[in-house]
């Protein structure tokens, strides 16, 4: 089964860290991704500029309106995802749960839809 | 550059919709990866099954704590993800314009981080 794990950071609590921490966690982040390569269960992973990059699209009635930032303004705001693949919900959730960004705010371990 | 295209849906508009309109945008987004694999700017993406299947999950100060339904209650919740190479900012607005649930929902875009090791 394919588990999405959407990855939500505390803004706040990132602005107080410093950038030898912001190096640390980012770099356990990618040994992380990396050891889920070795199980076989990585599918995916990216992580995403700040939420003052985000642009939001609507269209309605065949006009596009833009809004600058993200779809919704959060405390934690989306940072970034790991798509895995494996037996059932319990083994995503043990994916998730050592997911280190998951210290800095949540994550979202959702089922991917067959289509 | 590469962008990364969040769907946010109302679920409740869906549920009012007869079959064949749910199906309508079904098929018209299969169509529009399609189209997106052929002009050559779809990387990957995934639909997810409802919000109230999520479990969100936290390991602050080392303790794991788990609760049901998505991080945050909202109206228009996560429902899939596109990811997709364009030229820049205004060239992956215009292909996220022409998705079909951008009728419906809110697509928001934005640029991918690179994650170098230090």
């Amino acid at each position: 089964m394919k588990f999405l794990c959407t990855v939500l950071v505390d803004h706040t609590l990132a602005a107080t860290m410093t950038d030898a921490d912001w190096a640390a966690i980012g770099k356990e982040s990618m040994d992380y991704d990396h050891a889920l390569m070795a199980r076989g269960i990585f599918l995916a992973a990216e992580a995403l500029h700040g939420r003052e990059t985000a642009r939001t699209v609507r269209v309605r009635g065949g006009d596009a309106m833009i809004t600058d930032g993200p779809f919704m303004e959060s405390k934690e705001v989306l940072a970034g995802f790991i798509l895995i693949d494996v037996p059932d919900a319990a083994a995503a959730m043990d994916v998730a749960r050592a997911i280190p960004m998951a210290r800095l705010g949540a994550v979202e371990v959702r089922p991917v839809m067959a289509f | 550059m590469q962008y990364m295209f969040l769907i946010y849906l109302d679920e409740s508009k869906f549920a009012v919709m007869t079959q064949a309109e749910r199906d309508g945008f079904g098929n018209g987004m299969l169509d529009y990866d399609d189209e997106l694999r052929a002009s050559g700017h779809y990387i990957m993406g995934e639909p997810l099954k409802q919000p109230s299947e999520a479990v969100t999950v936290r390991t602050w100060d080392g303790a794991l704590s788990t609760t049901d339904g998505p991080f945050m209650e909202t109206k228009e919740h996560l429902s899939g993800f596109i990811l997709v190479t364009a030229r820049d900012l205004n060239e992956a607005i215009q292909l996220a314009a022409r998705m079909p649930l951008a009728t419906v929902g809110s697509i928001e875009v934005r640029p991918l981080d690179i994650l170098e090791r230090v």
